[in-house]
């Protein structure tokens, strides 16, 4: 079954709330950015924010930013996130260590699951339904977006939030850094073409989209459907593709763009050039990392970019790894973690 | 006690993250929980600042607080607060 893209909001470290990356890009150089934040007062009293971590206040921003002009019932609320609220749970293991598991701050301790981040956008949207949270490192996003489609496909939900949040703390960071995730120097925005060394660079995440089953004025883009993959080899890929194409009713000529994870890493962007360049040689690729860093919730940028491609019906040139503008009607999204999980989608406009 | 007092102002705004509040702010005698009623006077806290005020108290003045309904007359204000720290502080 096909579900809308109603719409999208992100914070990240392009600027937030909005979609200035569109046409005014903020191109980083470095190794480590953290978000771009908006003012949190417009969104949860002073009162009410106090004791929420940074992390939970962008997750309800962008969850209510989502939703502006929305006024129908919101059926569910699913979360992707890697390392959920890291933060808080490294300030609450600290505190152990320095008051030797004494008089420990309980504010810390009851926001150190992941599931804090969807339970507080529950109660602040006083959304009383389906509630999940998925943690599968790069994949997390993937996977909340595929058990909201199986819950529209049960029939169960008519709308959802599907979100992606995750922060990158300096201490993840360093050590992140120990095996080599991040590049040992600054990350230009040239190393993305042809990357000859390991590791990207850090960003932050904090992405919800709308999804629902009729088609507005204000839609962004349908979304045909999404398989999940394990390890999977070329032939499998095109299978899945296969299936997508068909749920959409359209063939392979009609793909005008696929959006990949390229993160400047050697070993992450010949996967992609592999499988992509064998399946689609003559198509447009797109790639976002270089705007949004890299981070367990990123993959959810690339449907982001997607969906407001179509919805704007161009490609803008700082977008494009590869191939020509063209007006796209059809984008496959494809991402992968680690060349362990991949992901398949097909949205249309 | 009134550096006592002071103390506990700064170490309440830090622990509870009372963000853009200063001590000078903070009345001494005015109290710290007003039953949900947000037009009522004083800090407005709630459940779980009165655990972080018992972590707070346990943490900084070594004080374990074993009888539960004495709390209520404890976290009265800042004032009564530092009236019983300071008769049963071990630091």
């Amino acid at each position: 079954m096909a579900v809308y893209i109603q719409s999208a909001a992100q914070i990240s470290i392009q600027s937030p709330l909005c979609d200035d990356w569109f046409t005014n890009p903020i191109l980083r150089e470095g190794r480590y950015f953290r978000c771009e934040e908006p003012d949190f007062k417009q969104f949860v009293d002073p009162m009410s924010a106090r004791r929420m971590g940074r992390l939970l206040k962008r997750a309800l921003a962008s969850a209510k930013s989502a939703l502006v002009g929305y006024d129908a019932p919101l059926d569910a609320i699913v979360t992707g996130t890697g390392l959920g609220c890291i933060e808080t749970t490294e300030k609450f293991l600290l505190a152990m260590l320095k008051e030797g598991e004494q008089a420990l701050p309980p504010s810390h301790f009851m926001q150190s699951t992941h599931n804090t981040i969807g339970s507080l956008v529950a109660q602040h949207l006083k959304c009383h339904g389906y509630n999940n949270t998925f943690t599968h490192r790069g994949a997390s996003f993937d996977c909340a977006l595929q058990d909201a489609l199986m819950q529209f496909d049960l029939g169960n939900i008519s709308s959802a939030l599907v979100c992606a949040n995750d922060e990158m703390t300096e201490l993840y960071f360093q050590l992140f850094d120990q095996i080599g995730y991040w590049k040992r120097e600054e990350v230009k925005a040239e190393m993305f073409h042809n990357a000859q060394t390991e590791g990207s660079f850090a960003g932050e995440v904090s992405a919800t989209f709308l999804l629902g089953k009729e088609k507005t004025n204000n839609t962004l883009c349908r979304l045909d459907g999404q398989v999940l993959m394990y390890e999977p080899g070329e032939a499998r890929v095109r299978e899945a593709i296969d299936q997508l194409l068909k749920q959409g009713g359209i063939g392979w000529s009609d793909i005008d763009a696929v959006v990949c994870g390229y993160n400047a890493a050697k070993s992450n962007d010949e996967v992609y050039g592999r499988m992509v360049n064998s399946l689609f040689p003559d198509v447009a690729q797109i790639y976002y990392k270089h705007l949004f860093g890299e981070s367990f919730a990123a993959s959810a940028m690339g449907y982001y970019v997607a969906a407001v491609c179509l919805k704007r019906g161009e490609i803008p040139a700082h977008l494009l790894f590869k191939g020509q503008p063209v007006t796209p009607k059809h984008i496959l999204v494809y991402n992968h973690f680690q060349n362990k999980d991949h992901s398949v989608a097909l949205l249309s406009c | 006690m009134s550096e006592l007092i002071e103390n506990l102002k700064n170490e309440v705004i830090e622990a509870l993250n009372l963000e853009g509040m200063s001590a000078a702010e903070i009345d001494e005698n005015a109290p710290l929980f007003n039953g949900g009623d947000p037009t009522a006077p004083g800090l407005g806290l709630d459940s779980i600042d009165a655990l972080e005020l018992i972590v707070l108290m346990e943490r900084n003045y070594g004080i374990k607080l074993k009888n539960a309904s004495e709390g209520k007359d404890i976290f009265k204000s800042i004032a009564t607060m530092a009236e019983y720290i300071s008769k049963n502080r071990t630091k």
